[in-house]
């Protein structure tokens, strides 16, 4: 509500808290009445897309034996050009820091292209084989193109498809609602060494790219994917195996809480802080029911019972003091 | 009736205020932080991701005090203390939310946890003392969330009591024979209107900024339910589902016209109404009720199939938003597409590379080589996409 900002700005000013200048810098900035669409109007470019992109992948998937598949392939061959045409015209070329494209509209016609070329490869892989039993050259090179795109147009969409690429090269599906449902590409052992690996390898990325400066603002998504890959992984073989190999992977998730635990404070960056603790949390109560497990607790389960309230208020405690020092040391 | 220090409040609206003005860069960031410094404040996390992280927490402990003295009871008298063991537990909650506000405790996501609880509690307590008589569970639910906003202004205690004012209506009007069924759908509508202009009312006389954002939510709720109510789908499904009513082929329910007038009208109405007064909310909902409108003709018409709506729909939006663009690019007042320094919807966009990520991230090809429908990874079968839109 527009009035109770006015009052808040003026009570400010009366308590002295910000300057006759600032007020009045501020009342002339809202005397303008601005609504602004930005942010609906990118959305709907970006709505637009993903609904023009998933109508073309189902229209071919539906149609893959009516229409010619010459037809298909030149067409979406032209749109795709058309649209990269539009983006390298219109790009300032490969820069080392965050850049933008000064029509907005670009950066959506970059996504939809990027998308369009990986539904392109997937068809010509699927009726000519083109990359005949090499199904891994099949992803791998929309990932090889994604990335580009990724860096040439400074692209954050499309660096996320380049990564979930990347993971599903490896054999890892890495698509938020696989990494929150279904766990069954992690709980095997080698699997769940690979998706270490992989979030590792991730790490390793983002402190090359930090020391040469390239595209520094990446770091983010990669170490979200990192943290959730790692921790995720180590999660589940701790609960699916027994006899010695979960205590590797409880030494994993510990080292990797510690690692993240210093890189949220580094990049003063909340959601990664957050997720590691609820990572180490579930971790830690997986060890502890080991322990428990282990000792044979069946007779006093009503005192475990009775003991819970007081966990978990120990654990409140402790959550609330680690986020308040957190917030201490990302405000200083 | 408001348990917390309105000086407190006071405070809240001002440190959001430089919050904002900071992010807008009128205000330093020193200067912020000597403000938060200078005003004593409560014990809130501003941060949803830890908010819903205490949220789980308190959640947790709230269960296990419950499973203490369920353990209690059950081991004394387990036939009555079953039919007890939910006020008990309502208590604990009420209880819980009351220790939590005398700390200062203010959307922290601990308190959230003991107040929602709590509600839930009362109803599941009513339900099993009444059998499962709906109306009386929503009234008591509907009493007890009223009382938990005006006592501690929780915002989600709120929305509890709009859904359950909302479930006594429809519940009452079932009471009231064929004839209370017959005019829900208008008694919902004007019932909603009125409530709507109520609340801007009180809105536009407010003196306390504490209450704003709580009326703001009710007033929204009433557009929203102003619109469901008379939709054509809704009013069909509801009439089918509870009313047991059948629609045959050729035929149509009563007043049809009526309601796929208004199922088209409205939406356009709020987005019109939306721009000339520049309320935002309004705006996403009139987005949000155009969306609707749309799904509900194709629920019952498949005019094209859902391919070519898909990509016709892409190109049509594509349309409207680089044209839409092109005309508000350089206005410097009013309407336009710069982004604003105070008020932006940018959190939305922050979520774009996590969608994308959802509906088109690769999959690892399938085990079995020798599948006819291996695709060679590359995922992009449509399989990120189909039933998603």
């Amino acid at each position: 509500m527009n009035k109770f900002d006015d009052q808040a700005t003026k009570a400010l000013l009366e308590r002295n808290l910000i300057t006759e200048n600032q007020y009045e810098e501020i009342t002339s900035y809202r005397n303008l009445n601005i609504f602004s669409l930005n942010a609906e109007l990118k959305l709907f470019l970006y709505l637009s897309v993903l609904l023009f992109t998933s109508g073309i992948g189902v229209l071919i998937y539906n149609n893959i034996d009516s229409i010619g598949h010459i037809a298909i392939l030149s067409l979406l061959l032209i749109v795709i050009v058309v649209c990269f045409y539009f983006c390298f015209k219109n790009s300032k070329g490969f820069q080392k820091q965050e850049t933008a494209f000064e029509h907005p509209v670009l950066e959506y016609l970059v996504l939809a292209a990027n998308i369009l070329t990986c539904v392109f490869i997937g068809y010509l892989q699927f009726q000519y084989e083109a990359f005949g039993t090499h199904y891994g050259l099949a992803t791998l090179i929309p990932t090889v193109v994604s990335f580009f795109c990724a860096y040439y147009f400074d692209n954050k969409s499309v660096l996320a498809i380049a990564i979930t690429g990347l993971a599903a090269y490896v054999g890892l599906s890495v698509t938020p609602q696989d990494l929150l449902n279904n766990s069954r590409f992690y709980s095997g052992q080698s699997l769940g060494y690979s998706a270490v690996m992989l979030g590792g390898l991730l790490i390793l990325w983002t402190i090359y790219s930090s020391k040469i400066q390239l595209k520094t603002h990446f770091k983010i998504i990669y170490l979200t994917f990192a943290l959730h890959i790692i921790s995720i992984a180590s999660i589940n073989n701790l609960i699916y195996y027994y006899y010695g190999i979960w205590i590797v992977f409880a030494f994993i998730l510990a080292g990797s809480s510690f690692y993240f635990y210093k890189v949220s404070h580094q990049m003063k960056a909340m959601s990664l802080y957050v997720f590691m603790i609820i990572y180490a949390y579930i971790g830690l109560n997986i060890f502890l029911f080991r322990l428990c497990e282990a000792v044979d607790f069946s007779d006093f389960w009503q005192l475990l019972i009775l003991i819970l309230p007081v966990y978990f208020i120990g654990s409140i405690i402790m959550f609330i003091k680690l986020i308040k020092t957190f917030n201490k040391e990302i405000a200083a | 009736m408001i348990v917390y220090d309105k000086n407190l409040l006071d405070n809240l609206t001002l440190v959001e205020e430089a919050n904002s003005l900071e992010a807008a860069g009128f205000i330093s960031k020193e200067q912020k932080v000597f403000i938060k410094k200078e005003l004593p404040a409560f014990k809130r996390q501003s941060n949803i991701l830890v908010r819903i992280g205490f949220f789980l927490l308190g959640a947790f402990l709230y269960l296990s005090i419950c499973g203490v003295i369920a353990l209690m009871g059950f081991t004394t008298n387990e036939h009555s203390f079953s039919e007890i063991c939910c006020y008990l537990f309502a208590i604990v909650g009420f209880a819980g939310a009351e220790f939590l506000a005398q700390q200062k405790y203010y959307e922290h996501g601990l308190d959230d946890a003991f107040i929602l609880g709590a509600l839930l509690n009362v109803g599941v307590a009513i339900a099993i003392t009444t059998e499962g008589y709906e109306i009386q569970v929503a009234i008591f639910v509907a009493v007890a969330s009223f009382f938990m906003y005006r006592r501690y202004l929780h915002l989600l205690s709120l929305l509890v009591f709009c859904l359950a004012a909302s479930a006594v209506l429809f519940y009452g009007m079932f009471e009231l024979g064929s004839i209370g069924e017959m005019i829900l759908p208008f008694a919902a509508m004007l019932i909603s209107a009125g409530f709507y202009f109520f609340t801007k009312r009180i809105l536009n006389n407010l003196k306390e900024s504490y209450y704003c954002k709580g009326l703001l939510l009710a007033n929204t709720f009433c557009l929203v339910l102003f619109y469901l109510s008379c939709n054509y789908l809704v009013v069909r499904e509801l009439s089918i589902d509870f009313l047991g009513s059948e629609v045959r082929p050729g035929e149509d329910i009563p007043f049809s016209f009526f309601f796929y007038a208004f199922t088209f009208i409205v939406p356009v109405l709020y987005l019109i109404q939306a721009l000339k007064t520049k309320d935002r909310i309004m705006l996403w909902i009139s987005f949000l009720a155009i969306g609707f409108s749309i799904y509900t003709i194709r629920y019952y018409y498949s005019v094209l199939p859902i391919e070519v709506a898909l990509t016709l729909g892409g190109l049509v939006l594509f349309a409207l938003a680089y044209f839409s663009i092109r005309k508000l690019k350089d206005n410097e007042a009013g309407l336009t597409f710069k982004p604003d320094r105070i008020n932006n919807s940018y959190a939305i966009l922050n979520a774009e590379a996590l969608i994308v990520a959802s509906a088109f991230g690769m999959k690892p090809e399938a085990k079995a080589p020798d599948s006819p429908m291996n695709y060679g990874g590359g995922g992009f079968s449509g399989g990120g996409s189909e039933g998603t839109f």
